[in-house]
C-alpha cells in the first residue's frame, strides 16, 4: 500500500555543516581581521596566513581523528604523546647516527607504532572496560616516557640525508604553487573524514555507539569494534602528523606534542563535540583546530604596544612587543578547554542561539527539549558482583578479604626486596627515612584522592595544583618578600582557588570531573609557570623552609638541643611534614571510615541515584571531596618548596599518576565506592618503594628516570585492571565455577 | 477487607492533572487508598502509572489536582518530604549502594550517630530487628549488597522502606527483576507488611501476582482512570478487558460493581 500522495520531505538537514560552524567561521574571520588590524606586521602578511593554515594541518588531523573518538563518547589523552613518539621513533630509525634505515621501512615501522598504540587504546577502554581517560592518560605517561628515554632528552636531526628522499620529504614544504603541502593533505584527510562521519555507516554506527551504547549493541552494532576503530583511527591520524612534522623540521625535540592533546581535544570540543558523546562534526572539529591554533600564535606572538622610556630628561616612545610569558599559553587553553566543554550541553543542546533569535524577533521559542541530568552525568559502570569473602571466619580470612589487603602485603614484599638486593645499604635507618619522605609528598596527595575517587570523581589536576601552590607561596617568599605565615596563606588560597574551581564547574555544571579537571592541570601548571618565568624561585627566610626539616633541626632552631639517645636519633631523622601527614591521615581516615560524612562519601560512589533517594545531598559530598583533594596537594606543594627551600618547575610531575595509582592499588575503586585511609597509605608505600628499588643501584646497574615513569604506567594500568576484573568481575571466581561445574557458588545456590 | 465502613482513607488524590510540553500524560485522575489496603495500579505502558506515583511522591509537581493524606491536604515538593509524611516509594531498581553492607544500606543517608561517628552497633541492631521483623532472611547484615542475589536485594530495599515505618509503600515493578521463588517470598513479605497495617500500592503488569495478593486493583489507560475492582468481585479477564477496551465515560467504581452485584 503505497500514499496517493507523497509528503514532501523537502531537503534533508546537512549532516556535514551546520549553523555552528557558520559561527565558528564568522568568529574565525572576526579575530584574524582584528588581529590584522591589532598587529598588521604579523596578521598582515600572506606569509603568517600560510603559516597559520601550515601549523593548523598537522593540529586539524588530529582533531579529525579525534572527532570520531570524542563522538563514541571516549577520549583518546594519548595523541600528544603519539604524535611526538612517532617523530622520534622515526628519528632513531631513520637518521644516519642510529639505526640508519631507509625511509619506506622507517614509515612503515612507525604507522605499525601507530597502530599497535590506537589497538592498544582501544582493547583497553573496550575489552578490558578501563575507563577512556585513565586508560588513556596513562598512555601519554608511557609514550612521554619513551619519548624522553629514546631521546636522552637530546634532538636528533637529519637534515643531510634527507636531502636523498626528496619525494618523502617534499610532503612537508611549500610546493609549486607556493601553498605547503601538508596543506593539501589535512584538506583532503578533512573531507574523507567529514564523509565517512556524516554519510556512511561508519559514521552512523559511531554516532548510535555515542549516543547509547547498550542500544546500539542490541541493535546489533558491534560497538566494541566501532570503539577501537576510533582509536585507531585517531591515533593514525596522530601517527600521519608525527610524520608530517618529521617531513618539515627534519628533526624532532623531547618537546614535540607537549600537552597536543589539550589543543586537540579544546579543537574538537570547540567545533561542537560534545563531551558526552554522540555530536561532533569533522567540519566544525577543522574549524575550532584553526581557532585554536589561532589562538595559541596570538599569545605567543604578542601584540606591538609603545612604551614611553624616561632617558634623562627626554621622554622617548619605543615601539615594543609585549608578550606573555611560555605559562601563559596552557593557562589560556585549559581556560578555553572546559569552557568549551560547556557549550555543547548548555548552549548548543538547548538551542539558545535559536530561541534567543526568536525572543529578539518576538517570536514564540522553540520548544525545548526534555534534558535529562541523567544524561548530563556520566553513568557509573558497575563491575559485576564480587564474592563476598568478608564472612571468612578466622581473623586471617578477614584480612585477606580486605580490600586493602594486597597493598599492604605488597609493602612488606617489596621493602624485603629492598633488603635482599642491598641489604648494606637498605636496611639502615637513613635510607628509611630517606624513603619516608619521599611517601610522604605522595601519601598526602593520596590522602585527598581517596575521597575523590571514593565519591566515583577523579581529580587529575593534584600534580599541578601542588605545583600552583607552591610556586606561589616561593613568589611571595621571593618576590613580594613576604613573611612565613601569609607565604603559607597565599599558597593555600591558591590552591583552594584551583580546587574551587574543579568542584564549581564539576557539580554546578554537571560535567564529568575527569574532563574539568585535566583543564586544571593544564591551567595550574601554566600558572605556575608563569609565576616563575625568569626567575630563580629560591632563597628564602628560612622560617619558612622550617615546614620541610626534620624535627631535630626545628628544635635547634629554637635553641633546644636534646641529649644522645634515642629520642634524638629518631628526631634527627623523623620529618615534621611526615608526622603532619600522618596526623592528616588520621582525621581522613577516622571520617572516612566512621562518621556519616565518610559513609556518605562512599554511598554516592557507590550508587549516586540511590544516595540522592536516600536524601544525601550528593553535590556537597562531591563538592567537599573535590576541595578537600585540593587542600591535600596544596599543603604537600607549600612543604615541597620548603623541604627543597627553592620552587622547582618539575614539583608534582606525574604525581596524579602515582598518586591515581596508589589510592587504586589501596583498594579504591575507579568506579567509586571504596576506599579506605590505610589502604591509601599502603597504596602509596607501594608506588615509593617501586620508585625506590628501580632507582637502586644493584652491582652498578641504575635504571634511568624516564622508564621509571614508563614502569609506574604499566603499574597503574595493571592496578586497574586487576580491580576491574578480579575485585568486581571476579574473573578467577567464575574461572573456578567453570572449571568445578560440580560444586554450586554461594551466589547460584540461592534462588 | 473491610472496605464497606466508612473508615478515612490514607491516601485520596482527586482530579490530578499532569502534562509533558504537549502531551497530556494525566488526566483528572482520582485514587483512593485505605490503610492495610494493597491496591494494584495497572494499565498499558505509558497509561500514567509511574507519573502518578511520582506525583504521590513528589518526585514531579501535579499541574492541577488535589492530595490529601490521612485526611490532610499535601503538596510535596520532593520525595524526602513524602517520605517524612509516611509514604515510602520502593524503585524498580532498588536504589541501593552495592558497595555498602545491608546494615549501611537500610540506614542510607541517616546512619545513627553517636557524637561524630556513625554508631554501628546501633545500626546493625536495628537493621537487623528491621528484617526479622519482615521475616525475610538476609543471612548477615554485614554482607555487601552486590554479593546479594536480586531478591534478597529487593528484600534490603523494602526493609529499607520498613525502616521509616511508614504508613504507605509503593512498589515500582516489584516483581520485574525477580525469578519465581523470590516473587513468593516477596508476596509473603507484602501480605506480612499489610498484618503490620501498611497500605501498599503496587505498580505491576502481572496480574497474576495483584490476584495473589492485592485487595483492589485500579487501572489507568492513556492517563485517564478507566475503573477500579475489589479483587474478590473480579477476575483476570476482566481486568485484561478494562485494560483494552475501557473508557473514562463507562468507568465503573469498586464499590458501585460491588453494589450492583449485591
Amino acid at each position: 500500500m503505497t500514499p496517493d500522495v507523497m509528503t514532501r520531505l523537502g531537503r534533508a538537514p546537512s549532516q556535514v555543516v551546520g549553523g555552528w560552524e557558520a559561527g565558528l567561521f564568522a568568529l574565525l574571520l572576526l579575530l584574524y581581521l582584528g588581529g590584522a588590524v591589532v598587529n598588521p606586521a604579523f596578521f598582515g602578511s600572506t606569509e603568517a596566513f600560510h603559516a597559520l593554515l601550515r601549523d593548523t594541518s598537522r593540529v586539524a588531523i588530529i582533531a579529525v581523528g579525534m572527532t570520531f573518538v570524542i563522538v563514541n563518547k571516549d577520549l583518546d589523552l594519548s595523541v600528544g604523546s603519539t604524535y611526538g613518539l612517532i617523530a622520534v621513533v622515526f628519528a632513531r630509525l631513520y637518521a644516519p647516527s642510529f639505526l640508519d634505515l631507509d625511509v619506506i621501512t622507517s614509515v612503515m615501522i612507525c604507522t605499525l607504532l601507530g597502530t599497535v598504540i590506537g589497538l592498544t587504546n582501544g582493547i583497553l577502554v573496550t575489552i578490558l572496560k578501563v575507563p577512556a581517560f585513565i586508560a588513556t592518560l596513562t598512555m601519554l605517561f608511557i609514550g612521554r616516557g619513551f619519548v624522553l628515554a629514546l631521546t636522552h632528552g637530546q634532538s636528533i636531526y637529519y637534515p643531510d640525508k634527507a636531502k636523498d628522499n626528496p619525494l618523502f620529504f617534499r610532503l612537508g614544504e611549500t610546493n609549486s604553487f607556493g601553498f605547503n603541502n601538508q596543506i593539501v593533505i589535512f584538506i583532503a584527510i578533512a573531507v574523507v573524514g567529514a564523509l565517512v562521519l556524516a554519510k556512511t555507516r561508519w559514521g552512523y554506527e559511531t554516532f548510535a555507539t555515542g549516543g547509547n551504547e547498550q542500544a546500539a549493541a542490541y541493535a546489533g552494532i558491534p560497538t566494541n569494534w566501532v570503539r577501537t576503530r576510533a582509536y585507531l583511527i585517531s591515533s593514525l591520524c596522530a601517527t600521519l602528523a608525527g610524520l608530517l612534522s618529521a617531513t618539515q623540521d627534519k628533526g624532532v625535540t623531547p618537546l614535540y606534542g607537549v600537552s597536543g592533546e589539550l589543543t586537540v581535544i579544546a579543537a574538537v570540543i570547540i567545533g561542537g563535540a560534545s563531551i558526552l558523546g554522540g555530536r561532533g562534526r569533522v567540519a566544525g572539529s577543522c574549524l575550532g583546530a584553526t581557532l585554536v591554533v589561532l589562538l595559541d600564535k596570538v599569545l605567543r606572538e604578542g601584540w606591538p604596544i609603545t612604551r614611553v622610556i624616561k632617558i634623562g630628561d627626554d621622554e622617548v616612545t619605543v615601539n615594543a612587543i609585549f608578550s606573555l610569558p611560555v605559562g601563559a599559553v596552557p593557562v589560556f587553553l585549559g581556560l578555553v578547554l572546559v569552557l568549551a566543554v560547556l557549550i555543547e550541553p548548555h548552549l548548543i543542546r538547548r538551542q539558545v542561539a535559536t530561541r534567543f533569535w526568536a525572543w529578539l524577533l518576538g517570536r514564540p521559542p522553540p520548544p525545548a527539549f526534555e534534558i535529562g541530568s541523567i544524561a548530563l552525568e556520566g553513568i557509573q559502570t558497575k563491575g559485576a558482583r564480587a564474592t563476598d569473602m568478608a564472612m571468612s571466619a578466622t581473623p586471617l580470612g578477614k584480612f585477606f578479604a580486605r580490600r586493602d589487603s594486597p597493598a599492604i602485603i605488597l609493602t612488606a614484599l617489596l621493602w624485603l626486596t629492598g633488603v635482599v638486593l642491598r641489604p648494606d645499604y637498605w636496611w639502615n635507618l637513613s635510607n628509611t627515612f630517606a624513603i619516608l619522605l619521599n611517601y610522604t609528598e605522595l601519601a598526602l596527595i593520596t590522602i585527598g584522592l581517596t575521597y575523590v575517587i571514593a565519591a566515583g570523581d577523579i581529580d587529575l589536576s593534584v600534580g599541578a595544583v601542588l605545583a600552583l601552590a607552591g610556586s606561589t607561596a616561593a613568589y611571595f617568599l621571593k618576590v613580594l618578600g613576604a613573611d612565613p605565615f601569609t607565604a603559607v596563606a597565599m599558597g593555600l588560597l591558591a590552591g583552594m582557588a584551583a580546587g574551587l574551581f574543579n568542584a564549581v564547574v564539576t557539580v554546578g555544571f554537571k560535567l564529568p570531573a575527569f574532563i574539568v579537571t585535566l583543564g586544571m592541570f593544564y591551567i595550574a601548571r601554566g600558572l605556575a609557570a608563569w609565576f616563575i618565568a625568569g626567575q630563580q624561585l629560591t632563597g628564602w627566610s628560612e622560617n619558612y623552609n622550617l615546614l620541610g626539616r626534620k624535627v631535630n633541626d626545628i628544635l635547634l632552631h629554637f635553641h633546644v638541643s636534646l641529649t644522645p639517645g634515642i629520642l634524638r636519633s629518631v628526631a634527627e631523622a623523623v620529618s615534621i611534614q611526615t608526622i603532619w601527614m600522618f596526623f592528616v591521615a588520621l582525621i581522613a581516615g577516622v571520617v572516612l571510615a566512621y562518621t556519616p560524612f565518610g559513609q556518605k562519601v562512599l554511598a554516592t560512589g557507590g550508587n549516586i541515584r540511590a544516595a540522592a533517594y536516600a536524601g544525601i545531598n550528593t553535590n556537597r559530598v562531591r563538592f567537599i571531596s573535590l576541595i578537600l583533594a585540593a587542600l591535600c596537594a596544596t599543603m604537600a606543594g607549600i612543604i615541597n618548596i620548603a623541604y627543597f627551600r627553592s620552587f622547582n618547575p618539575v614539583a608534582g610531575q606525574y604525581r596524579e599518576l602515582d598518586a591515581i595509582a596508589s589510592v587504586i592499588i589501596g583498594g579504591g575503586s575507579i568506579f567509586g565506592g571504596y576506599g579506605t585511609m590505610i589502604g591509601a597509605l599502603a597504596g602509596a608505600a607501594v608506588i615509593t618503594l617501586v620508585r625506590a628499588l628501580l632507582q637502586l643501584n644493584v652491582q652498578g646497574f641504575t635504571m634511568p628516570q624516564h622508564w621509571i615513569n614508563v614502569f609506574i604506567g604499566v603499574i597503574l594500568i595493571v592496578a586497574v585492571l586487576i580491580d576491574i576484573w578480579v575485585r568486581q568481575a571476579n574473573i578467577f571466581g567464575r574461572l573456578r565455577t567453570r572449571l568445578t561445574r560440580t560444586a554450586p557458588t554461594q551466589e547460584s545456590a540461592h534462588d | 477487607m473491610t472496605d464497606s465502613k466508612p473508615i478515612e482513607p490514607i491516601v485520596e488524590m482527586r482530579n490530578i492533572e499532569k502534562a509533558f510540553g504537549a502531551v497530556q500524560a494525566l488526566r483528572k485522575v482520582d485514587l483512593v487508598l485505605y490503610p492495610g489496603e494493597i491496591l494494584g495500579l495497572v494499565g498499558d505502558n505509558s497509561a500514567g502509572k509511574s507519573t502518578l506515583m511520582k506525583i504521590l511522591t513528589g518526585a514531579y509537581q501535579r499541574d492541577a489536582g488535589e492530595i490529601f493524606v490521612a485526611g490532610r491536604p499535601v503538596h510535596f515538593k520532593s520525595p524526602h518530604e513524602s517520605r517524612d509524611a509516611g509514604i515510602e516509594m520502593i524503585y524498580q531498581d532498588f536504589a541501593l549502594c552495592g558497595n555498602m553492607d545491608v546494615g549501611q544500606n537500610i540506614f542510607l543517608g541517616r546512619w545513627p550517630r553517636k557524637g561524630l561517628f556513625v554508631n554501628r552497633r546501633k545500626m546493625y541492631a536495628e537493621a537487623d530487628s528491621v528484617l526479622k521483623q519482615l521475616k525475610v532472611d538476609v543471612n548477615s547484615v554485614y554482607q555487601k549488597v552486590e554479593s546479594l542475589s536480586g531478591g534478597r536485594q529487593q528484600s534490603v530495599a523494602i526493609a529499607r522502606a520498613i525502616s521509616f515505618e511508614p504508613r504507605v509503600v509503593i512498589l515500582d515493578e516489584p516483581t520485574a527483576n525477580l525469578s519465581v521463588m523470590a516473587t513468593e517470598r516477596l508476596l509473603e513479605t507484602m501480605l506480612e507488611l499489610k498484618k503490620q497495617g501498611v497500605a501498599q500500592i503496587i505498580i505491576s503488569h502481572r496480574l497474576v501476582d495483584i490476584f495473589a495478593v492485592g485487595d483492589r486493583v485500579m487501572v489507568l489507560k492513556r492517563g485517564e482512570y478507566v475503573g477500579d475492582r475489589h479483587v474478590k468481585n473480579t477476575d483476570e479477564q476482566e481486568v485484561l478487558e478494562i485494560i483494552v477496551s475501557g473508557t473514562r465515560e463507562h468507568a465503573l467504581t469498586a464499590d458501585e460493581v460491588k453494589a450492583g452485584e449485591i
